[in-house]
């Protein structure tokens, strides 16, 4: 179907985008990892658990983590061999979380579940809620959670916008697995029972965007602007509906799902893999040759980085994720997870951070800020441990947390974190 | 790998532009004008704004020094000096040198306004961005108050004080003058500062409207504030003269309005945050002004700025934020919320 134009948000900001670095890259398979490290908990909710003992032999796509609870999601074995160890061991960020080690093995067994033909919405639900599907597009929410919403939906939109710079991951599997994103997001939508299936592109993408006007989903081709992948503001520029003030996706009528889930949904259902791998960009400016990776979910960074040539004397930041939102790492000690869409290597040219000096109250956070909030107000307020004030003339607790005020910040200010703050202390005291 | 690694919260990438490439840009911006007044007041001009640019970065430095008690040491002080130092005094030691006669009986005159601009009005109050009021034209009205009479009439070309005789003492800028159409220049005559009088950079609003276009462009300012402030005025104006349409352009282009509306209406520290805020701050400053103007009879858009500038802190209190999403009050209510 021919595309249609999106609707153009009011503020947020034009990023310099850097696809091209890794965009070109076909995604290509990473060389066998000797162990991987399988943490527990790569979702929000409860960490799983592990459902497996030191010693044991495991197949490639066994369940090794039982989800604990119902916001919460299984995790499987990603390779074949043994288990080594289930201690706690570095994130990469700074902290520890609960792994489940699997040393490879040389013959490569698979365990997956039973294919499914022609399954009914109960049948896909259970489907994704075995097979461990959580949000790929970062946060890792669980699926089969998000695919029951309280309130009735008639459209269900897939995210292909990839507004973060540098991410190419989701780009790779819409030129290489069309049809199966296709197939996944209608077995999404026949499991909360809709027929409106919308698919969002970047116009940065025309490649991709070309490849979907030949399946019967509907396409919008969005305006390069950042936050365009914005739950909020993909479903009003996809549906013109605003999602209200404290409200859900779901209360607007519609459900976003990313391409990435869309694919593991396809593959769950009919090849009955669960989600034990997925495509990574490895980019920036500090890596010798930037690709886009099929890793296995545990596998160490460090292998990634390898596989791309290995680093440069310049980089300054390594980043899990896209550059916008992403986590800084603190070396390469950490996982792959079901949420890791990138892995980048920035020098101090791209990352341009300095000592944040005086706020000149230029007011640039405001007109970036996709929200329409107050971002000088809230670091203002929350310096001043005025927190009541910050939600009220910052309205901090409305932020989605995109980073564009930090961005723009002439200043340097560290806006984003100083709302981090201001909501985790309005979160305390309620 | 020995390298060190950067830790911070997301984002990870920042724009390349700081508060010192904005404070280039007004530099950029103020050039025509500063050009322009050098050409209509000679070498005069050329000593006022020296040693008005001068004497603000020496305070700066000064004032750094004394603030961070480094007495030893020279060269690694000017080092860290220059690292912090973000050229927002010599914007304001330009401002001031262009809102000031080329031809006042005192050399020290530009330097005292700078060192008051910098030290008292932006350097006590915390530096850049924390300052209450525009230095600049702090500046000149402490000169303006202290010196009242060298600074009224001392030349032809200090236009900023309006008569209501239409004065040759005042010179041509005269905007009652103007307005009872005695003036014996034209309007094209004010646009271009040619023949007029005034303080050094006021004169020519082409060169001012030229640096307005490229703060504009380049996204320093946004082109609508000074536009409403400008438009407003001149609207006013023509109110309170009776809704005679030929007050419109001698009350736009007489006297400081133009560089008042570029450059210094618009300073980001001592305007609203938000939009809504700033367009109601400008509104209020385009009535200010002209009903100051229409009840003293004399130029006064620097104390309207200087006025409006305590406000500012109110009208932010005024505005909450409303995010994306918002419904108005009574929908909440609809809603059973």
């Amino acid at each position: 179907m021919k595309a249609a134009n999106g609707r153009l948000f009011f503020r947020g900001v034009h990023l310099r985008d850097k696809k091209s670095l890794s965009s070109a890259a076909a995604a290509e398979a990473l060389a066998p990892v000797r162990e991987v490290a399988i943490p527990l908990s790569q979702h929000i909710g409860k960490p799983a658990l592990p459902a497996v003992e030191v010693g044991e032999k495991v197949k490639r796509g066994q369940l090794i983590g039982k989800a604990d609870g119902y916001v919460s999601a299984n995790v499987h074995a990603s390779v074949a061999g043994t288990v080594k160890a289930i201690e706690a061991r570095s994130d990469g960020r700074g902290g520890n979380v609960t792994c489940i080690v699997i040393e490879r093995a040389e013959e490569d067994e698979t365990e997956f579940l039973p294919p499914l033909n022609d399954p009914s919405a109960e049948a896909v639900l259970q489907r994704v809620q075995d097979a461990g599907i959580v949000g790929m597009g970062g946060a890792g929410f669980p699926t089969h959670v998000k695919l029951k919403p309280a309130s009735p939906v008639d459209t269900l939109i897939l995210n292909g916008a990839e507004c973060e710079p540098y991410l190419t991951c989701d780009h790779r599997i819409m030129l290489e697995e069309t049809d199966k994103i296709v197939r996944g997001a209608k077995y999404i939508a026949k499991a909360i029972g809709v027929t409106n299936i919308v698919i969002g592109i970047e116009k940065n993408k025309p490649d991709a965007i070309a490849a979907f006007e030949s399946t019967d989903l509907k396409v919008v081709a969005l305006k390069k602007q950042y936050p365009m992948g914005s739950e909020k503001h993909l479903i009003y520029v996809c549906t013109g509906r605003k999602v209200r003030v404290g409200k859900l996706p779901a209360d607007a009528g519609v459900i976003v799902q990313n391409v990435a889930t869309a694919l593991a949904v396809c593959s769950a259902v009919e090849e009955g893999k669960p989600l034990i791998e997925r495509v990574v960009t490895v980019s920036g400016a500090g890596i010798e040759t930037p690709k886009n990776l099929i890793c296995p979910v545990g596998a160490p960074m460090a292998a990634l980085a390898e596989a791309c040539g290995g680093i440069k004397d310049g980089a300054v930041k390594f980043v899990a994720g896209g550059p916008m939102t992403g986590a800084a790492l603190t070396g390469l000690a950490g996982p792959v997870t079901k949420t890791s869409s990138g892995l980048l290597f920035l020098t101090a040219e791209e990352t341009n951070a300095d000592e944040p000096t005086n706020c000149i109250n230029c007011g640039k956070c405001a007109d970036v800020c996709p929200m329409h909030l107050m971002p000088m107000q809230t670091a203002f307020f929350t310096a001043a441990k005025e927190y009541e004030n910050a939600e009220k003339y910052g309205g901090v607790l409305s932020c989605i947390e995109c980073g564009a005020c930090s961005y723009i910040c002439p200043a340097r200010r560290p806006l984003a974190q100083m709302i981090k703050t201001a909501k985790a202390e309005l979160r305390k005291k309620k | 790998m020995n390298q060190t690694l950067i830790l911070s919260t997301a984002p990870h990438v920042k724009t390349a532009r700081t508060t010192k490439t904005i404070m280039l840009d007004v530099l950029i911006a103020l050039l025509p004008a500063t050009v322009a007044g050098i050409v209509f007041f000679g070498w005069q001009a050329l000593v006022m704004i020296f040693l008005s640019l001068v004497s603000a970065a020496l305070t700066e430095f000064v004032y750094y020094i004394v603030q961070n008690k480094i007495w030893q040491d020279p060269k690694g002080v000017c080092v860290k000096f220059l690292k912090q130092f973000d050229f927002s005094s010599l914007v304001t030691g330009l401002l001031l040198a262009l809102v000031i006669p080329s031809n006042i009986e005192g050399w020290y005159m530009p330097i005292l306004g700078s060192v008051f601009a910098v030290a008292v009005v932006k350097m006590l109050f915390g530096g850049t961005g924390k300052n209450v009021v525009n230095p600049a034209l702090a500046g000149r009205v402490f000169l303006f108050i202290s010196f009242a009479l060298m600074m009224q009439y001392p030349a032809p070309n200090f236009g900023a004080l309006l008569d209501t005789t239409g004065d040759v003492m005042t010179g041509a800028t005269s905007l009652t003058s103007g307005l009872a159409g005695e003036g014996t220049l034209s309007a094209l005559d004010l646009f271009l500062g040619t023949g007029v009088a005034g303080c050094i950079g006021e004169t020519c609003k082409l060169a001012l409207l030229a640096g307005g276009v490229y703060l504009c462009v380049r996204g320093v300012i946004k082109w609508y504030l000074p536009l409403i402030y400008i438009l407003v005025t001149g609207l006013f104006a023509v109110c309170l003269e009776g809704f005679d349409f030929g007050a419109f352009l001698p009350s736009v282009f007489g006297g400081g309005l133009i560089l008042g509306a570029i450059f210094m209406a618009t300073d980001y520290t001592t305007t609203p945050k938000s939009t809504l805020g700033n367009v109601i701050y400008f509104i209020l400053l385009g009535l200010l002004t002209a009903g100051l103007r229409k009840a003293t009879g004399i130029e006064v858009v620097s104390f309207c700025i200087l006025l409006m500038n305590f406000l500012v802190f109110l009208i932010d209190k005024a505005i909450p934020a409303r995010p994306f999403g918002s419904v108005w009050k009574k929908a909440d209510k609809k809603e059973g919320k």
